[in-house]
């Protein structure tokens, strides 16, 4: 779980210590009851119990838990590798340092694990902002001195595409039951050529954040009916109603705030890559059609469609927004982590496309004033979707979630390969992080991953491990309907997809100031940006890249 | 014992022996060929020309290694005390090849190669690709643009840091108070700046700034049009760059000889005729030197930029180097960006060249 994500739990349920108390021996009596053995997977001991370590509310885990988890966790391993089978080998594990998480506590995680198996893993931890271009140089220079990598899903082109990572053994996938993923973890994300590399330990998506006590007040319900709207005054399902409710927002008064209300926050500066996402938010109910699993590239010639009607009509629709005033002062200037932590956490603006950590932090960030007014749902459509088939609009109501950057992974380096006692513990280290069991752990408490198996959303479980149950479903239902949905729009992984967000980012920050002559002539000169990219990187090889990833 | 030659800075005189010198210079072509031969296989190698090489280039490097040690040894072995003197710089000026020009030299390779770091081919030369490409990106014109722009500003920075400095240098209260608290903001790092003005205090909901002009009436919106986002980036440079050119100023102030100002008091002139005739026109090699200085830290304008517009809003405020770096660290575009700073460098040295002539040639007075 990330972190802001547990805080924001236990702030949400207001948890006193007597509570947490009452909760944890609650959970205690509950485990050691024989109800507890009801869960028809064997596991269910096990669950249970590393889910009190150390206890919903008795503080972040320390290294001492991670341990123990880990300790506790390694039955999958021990049906797999005998007690000190891996004696001598030595691995090198690369992976984030961040926030005193990721590394931290696979170090915790594996230790337990080297202990039984004999193996050793030595550490290179990179801070997030160093992690690309480190990762970007090894592969050029081939220097690869890593063993296995903690790595994002776009990175896979990268990565996968040039046949670096070692393919994942039968025992693997037994081991970490790869059935129970979320639907867009599965094939083909993780895999690449029809052969599978990786083991998840992470899901991305972005979900829509709106506030409630918008939808609550009569006077602004008063003020829409007046200006002429037949429909209700209730929480946007559409793109064409979160720009309808944004427009009719301006000179309102915000219901909480009594400033200025605002209605859709777009993020309008760039952000190393990552400001895309958020266009892609709005067109993807737009481009992204179900029966086409491709939306940001034709797969056949990687000809850009982000200069397609429907992106066109996506980048219309944020200069209408600003050409009708409807973003607070200065937002050309913003970037995602102020639109997100700056506005819409501090009561400026009334919806919002977020990872995890927004609505997380609404209630224990200092600064966020909407903990009790936000609510959550999956990305809002569309009335109609663009058929790149046919070359024209279908007028038919399409969704789809944006599930941004897929999520972490841990992927086991081709250099391994060569010696099968190395290997096997590479993947072993590898499956003990991804398994089914340490993984509900690492969703329930910080770690900076987020759920992303479908075992994960078994409410009963977070429920007996003390966490208020209504809040749980309404926050992670949201993420949990973006990852199943069957249309979700999932990024190509190709080599260089951020050098395509960045430029994009550029050329979308020009249209947006007015340097361009329209939202089509903007998509033009992203286009043909990402042509000269394709073509500097490789077209062919980009193609059968982006097939592959596409598992066409 | 040697008579002839350079005997007055010669501690010892050496007899070396022909055999000797002979070793000398056999150590340093032995080498000298290692090296270049190990070159010669290894670039095969990389090329595809032939199967035998090296993983990487690390052996290379120390074959380089082995001769400048093998140079550095021939010289004493060769010269004798002579030698020993070259031995004072010969480690020097290879450090200086192997770190300055050899890079140099290389990186003029990589710019004209289509180098990005997620091409699965790696370098390839693409001839003058990336100039044509150059010649036609709007982002880079605009960027020079801009930087003519924030170069323009340091006239700017000039007038008020002479003002502060003619003022911190008379005769005023609390004038070493003053002194050090105009001296802090160039003490934070531009990053700080950005974050602590640029992002916090500029902030248009929270801000101190923004709340002051909201009580006066305005709406604040320090960076939503091109003009005014230009000029708070160069404000902000500005409030942590004048101090430096302040304390330059104040010190050649300082340096002024007394008797000549005191002068043209006694003959009659007043305040700013002292200042105008005397003053001013002593002040200039101080100036011209705090004016360049100034430059070179503009020139290299970036860590405020990133950090507050990230080069906006549409590239009004992007800098060379801020453009650059986006080119480098989000796109991994290494052989345009290379080109890119190559071109830059070569701008800025012909400018600064310029600069020194024209300031020089301004200065010089007829006798």
């Amino acid at each position: 779980m990330k972190v802001d994500l547990y805080n924001y739990i236990k702030a949400a349920q207001k948890m006193n210590r007597r509570q947490v108390l009452k909760g944890t021996a609650a959970v205690g009596a509950v485990a050691m009851m024989p109800k507890a053995a009801a869960y028809a997977d064997g596991h269910g001991n096990v669950r249970a119990e590393i889910l009190k370590i150390p206890g919903v509310g008795a503080g972040s885990p320390t290294d001492s838990d991670w341990q123990k988890v880990g300790e506790m966790c390694l039955g999958a391993t021990k049906e797999n590798v005998a007690e000190g089978e891996l004696a001598g080998v030595e691995l090198t594990f690369m992976g984030l340092n961040n926030q005193n998480l990721h590394n931290f506590l696979f170090r915790g995680f594996l230790k337990p694990w080297e202990a039984y198996t004999g193996a050793k893993i030595n550490w290179i931890d990179l801070a997030q902002a160093d992690y690309n271009a480190r990762l970007q140089q090894s592969i050029a220079t081939g220097t690869v001195d890593f063993d296995i990598i903690e790595m994002g899903a776009p990175f896979e082109g990268d990565v996968l595409g040039r046949g670096m990572a070692s393919e994942m053994p039968d025992w693997v996938r037994d081991q970490i039951d790869m059935d129970d993923y979320v639907d867009y973890l599965k094939a083909p994300v993780g895999t690449w050529d029809g052969k599978t590399y990786r083991v998840s330990i992470d899901g991305d998506t972005h979900t829509f954040a709106y506030r409630k006590d918008y939808y609550e007040s009569e006077e602004l319900a008063q003020a829409w009916a007046d200006a002429g709207n037949t429909t209700p005054w209730a929480q946007p399902t559409t793109w064409e109603e979160v720009n309808a409710q944004s427009k009719f927002l301006v000179g309102k008064t915000d219901p909480l705030t009594g400033l200025d209300a605002h209605g859709y926050l777009d993020p309008l500066k760039g952000w190393g890559g990552f400001g895309f996402y958020f266009l892609e938010n709005r067109a993807a109910p737009y481009a992204k059609h179900p029966d086409d699993p491709a939306w940001l590239f034709d797969p056949d010639t990687m000809k850009p469609r982000v200069n397609n009607p429907a992106f066109v009509q996506a980048i219309q629709d944020v200069m209408d927004l600003i050409a009708a005033d409807a973003y607070p002062a200065d937002q050309i200037n913003a970037d995602p982590g102020t639109t997100a932590f700056q506005q819409f956490l501090a009561g400026t603006g009334g919806m919002l496309n977020w990872w995890g950590d927004v609505g997380s932090s609404a209630r224990t960030s200092d600064t966020s004033v909407v903990g009790d007014v936000v609510g959550f749902d999956i990305n809002p459509g569309s009335a109609r979707v663009w058929n790149s088939a046919s070359g024209a609009w279908d007028d038919t109501p399409n969704v789809s979630p944006n599930n941004a950057y897929i999520g972490w992974g841990i992927y086991v380096m081709a250099t391994v390969d060569g010696d099968a006692k190395k290997k096997k513990a590479a993947w072993s280290a590898a499956a003990h992080l991804g398994g089914k069991d340490l993984s509900l752990w690492a969703s329930a408490y910080p770690s900076g991953f987020q759920p992303y198996r479908q075992s994960h959303f078994n409410y009963d479980e977070w429920e007996e491990a003390g966490y208020d149950r209504a809040f749980v479903e309404d926050y992670l239902s949201s993420n949990a309907d973006s990852y199943n949905h069957p249309n979700a729009a999932i990024e190509p992984r190709i080599p260089g997809i951020f050098q395509y967000y960045s430029v994009a980012e550029d050329e979308l920050a020009k249209g947006y100031a007015g340097q361009y002559g329209s939202a089509q002539e903007t998509a033009d000169a992203i286009a043909a940006a990402w042509e000269k990219i394709t073509d500097q990187i490789g077209r062919e090889s980009q193609i059968a890249l982006y097939k592959a990833s596409l598992g066409l | 014992m040697n008579t002839e030659g350079d005997l007055l800075h010669t501690v010892t005189a050496d007899d070396i022996p022909e055999s000797r010198k002979l070793t000398g210079r056999a150590m340093v072509w032995v080498t000298a060929s290692f090296f270049l031969g190990l070159v010669s296989i290894q670039f095969a190698h990389e090329s595809g020309w032939t199967e035998a090489g090296f993983e990487n280039w690390r052996p290379v490097l120390l074959a380089y290694l082995l001769w400048a040690t093998a140079l550095c040894a021939a010289q004493v072995i060769v010269n004798g005390e002579k030698g020993k003197r070259t031995l004072f710089v010969l480690p020097a000026a290879l450090f200086v090849i192997s770190l300055v020009v050899f890079p140099l030299l290389f990186a003029l390779y990589i710019s004209f190669t289509d180098w990005n770091l997620a091409s699965l081919d790696g370098a390839q030369p693409n001839g003058w690709d990336n100039m044509r490409q150059m010649w036609r990106d709007a982002f880079y014109w605009n960027a020079l643009k801009n930087m003519a722009y924030y170069v323009a500003a340091v006239s700017v920075e000039y007038v008020i840091a002479f003002g502060l400095a003619l003022l911190l240098n008379a005769q005023i209260r609390a004038r070493k108070f003053f002194r050090v608290v105009f001296l802090l903001p160039l003490m934070l790092s531009p990053v700080a700046v950005s974050w602590m003005v640029g992002k916090s205090m500029l902030e248009v909901r929270f801000g101190p700034v923004s709340r002051l002009v909201r009580e006066m009436g305005f709406e604040p919106s320090f960076f939503g049009t091109p003009e005014m986002a230009r000029f708070m980036i160069m404000a902000m440079d500005a409030w942590t760059f004048i101090p430096f050119m302040m304390i330059m100023l104040l010190a050649g102030l300082q340096a002024l000889p007394r008797e000549v100002i005191e002068a043209s008091k006694v003959d009659g002139a007043s305040g700013w005729q002292s200042f105008k005739e005397v003053i001013f026109p002593l002040m200039l090699p101080v100036s011209v030197t705090a004016i360049v200085i100034r430059i070179i830290f503009k020139l290299k304008l970036a860590d405020i930029i990133i950090n507050v517009t990230s080069g906006g809003p549409g590239g009004a405020t992007d800098s060379v180097t801020s453009f650059i770096f986006r080119e480098y660290r989000d796109r991994s575009n290494v052989g345009y960006g290379t080109l890119l700073a190559m071109v830059y460098l070569v701008l800025i040295i012909i400018f600064i060249t310029a600069l020194l002539k024209l300031v020089s040639r301004w200065m010089e007075r007829p006798a």
